[in-house]
């Protein structure tokens, strides 16, 4: 695994710190969402179908940093819309680094070159770019609809690895991806000289009978299992262990929807990064009047029956590692030999 | 988001107090403009992006077209709400592009293709 120890002592301690005072929920990643507006439309992307007066709209830095502030979470990703639009994108960061946030700024990289050699931005080991790479060049243009974006974000990638900052990328699968085109993917990327990559099902829903949604957890955890059965030492993954044997079908993890709460121009997003049901004004209102308990596969809600996400169970994963002699002993097992 | 059927364009009639929440919540799922006209006779178009049901007095809140807003608007005023603007998910769904992507593989694999 690939996250470096600064990063792994500040998440041990803020964990430890929340179940010293006995809270059983607390945020690990606030995704702030500064705007909608992207210049990809990728197919089954549900982040950016709104009215134009609403796409212009963005969150001030000071909304961010009120939500920042308010959340306390000890890392920001920041999502979109793609954040490299956000005109504010350099003092927003420059602002959470220097309140030691570790930073993952998601971006689809077409803009990542210009805005290095715009000087937008200053290596930290507080800041990351998470580039959004959905596999070889093939299945990536072919997943954002634009030829060439592939060859783009690489170019970006080089860039920001050229001027000393820290680089992983971010990957969606879902069941038709191909094992071994994936494996010569994290090769590829590991090539370029990314610090670690982040895998993730999609999100898919649909009103499907009980047994269909078990085939589709059961074809994630195929597709998983097969894709890392003899991961190579060289594939870093900069994400839980636990999670990736959870994809492998090797653990059984449900759903902590308040582990990265989702903040945006609409106020706190209810349940999760996925599912809109509502707002809530401040963090505290929706961390204390969300109806969790209707959420995550055992409530037997069906929009959650086929969810595997990083966003809703990797800080399941996290919360495992802090909580039982055998969460902690798999977690360093997995770390020290790369085995999943 | 699911596949169902477009409501753009729908103008309901709202008889009754759970009509309108009904209407309400289709209003929040849609993803275009709606106009909200109150009991004032004043017409509000924008985009409807929440509702808040479980408080004393219920509330939508909108981001108006031509105004920077948040405005908030209580369930009690709202008289009609019209489904005006584009709905810009339409055709958009994750069904709808795994469909299309059957669709094309089925084209390239055919003979002759
Ligand atoms: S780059 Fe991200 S936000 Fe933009 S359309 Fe694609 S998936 Fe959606
Ligand atoms: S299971 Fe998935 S869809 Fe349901 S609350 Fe968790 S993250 Fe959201």
């Amino acid at each position: 695994m690939s996250v470096p120890l600064s990063q792994m002592w500040t998440v041990a301690t803020y964990v430890l710190g929340q179940k010293l005072r006995g809270h059983t929920r607390y945020p690990l990643v606030l995704m702030l969402e500064p705007l909608f507006r992207c210049n990809l439309a990728c197919a089954g992307c549900g982040k950016i179908q709104y009215p134009g007066h609403v796409l212009r709209k963005h969150l001030t830095v000071e909304q961010c940093l009120a939500a920042v502030e308010e959340c306390g979470a000890p890392m920001v990703s920041i999502p979109g819309g793609e954040p490299l639009m956000y005109p504010e994108i350099g003092p927003l960061v420059k602002a959470l680094v220097a309140r030691r946030k570790y930073v993952y700024l998601c971006t689809n990289a077409i803009l990542l070159k210009e805005k290095l050699q715009a000087g937008l931005f200053t290596p930290s080991k507080y800041l990351s770019f998470s580039v959004h790479m959905d596999g070889l060049r093939e299945e990536h243009d072919e997943a954002v609809c634009r030829d060439g974006v592939f060859d783009q974000a690489v170019e970006g990638i080089k860039e920001a690895l050229r001027r000393g900052f820290r680089v992983t990328t971010n990957t969606t699968l879902f069941d038709n991806a191909s094992p071994i085109r994936m494996q010569m993917f994290f090769d590829e990327m590991m090539d370029l000289g990314v610090e670690g990559m982040m895998l993730s099902p999609g999100y898919s829903y649909s009103k499907a009978p009980d047994q269909e949604h078990f085939l589709r957890r059961q074809k994630t955890n195929e597709l998983f299992a097969k894709m890392l059965a003899n991961p190579k030492k060289r594939w870093k993954f900069n994400q839980s262990p636990l999670f990736l044997q959870f994809l492998m079908g090797k653990q059984d993890f449900e759903c902590t929807p308040w582990g990265n709460p989702t903040y945006n121009l609409f106020g706190w997003q209810r349940p999760c990064y996925l599912l809109q049901e509502g707002y809530a004004t401040t963090f505290k209102e929706l961390m204390q009047t969300t109806r969790w308990e209707e959420y995550g596969r055992k409530s037997g809600n069906e929009k959650c029956q086929d969810c595997m996400v990083h966003c809703g169970h990797e800080p399941t994963a996290v919360n495992h590692t802090f909580s039982s002699w055998r969460g902690f002993r798999d977690t360093v097992a997995a770390t020290v030999t790369g085995r999943l | 988001m699911t596949d169902e059927k477009s409501l753009e364009g729908w103008a309901p009639e709202i008889p009754d107090a759970a009509t309108l929440a009904e209407v309400v919540d289709r209003a929040f799922d849609y993803r275009g403009d709606v106009t909200v006209m109150l009991d004032d006779g004043r017409e509000l178009v924008g985009y409807l992006f929440n509702r808040t049901r479980d408080v004393a007095e219920p509330f939508v809140q909108m981001f108006e077209r031509e105004n920077a807003g948040p405005s908030r608007v209580p369930y009690a005023r709202i008289r009609a709400i019209r489904f005006t603007g584009r709905d810009t998910a339409a055709g958009n769904s994750y069904a709808a592009w795994l469909r299309s992507r059957e669709a094309a593989k089925a084209a390239s694999s055919s003979p002759g293709a």
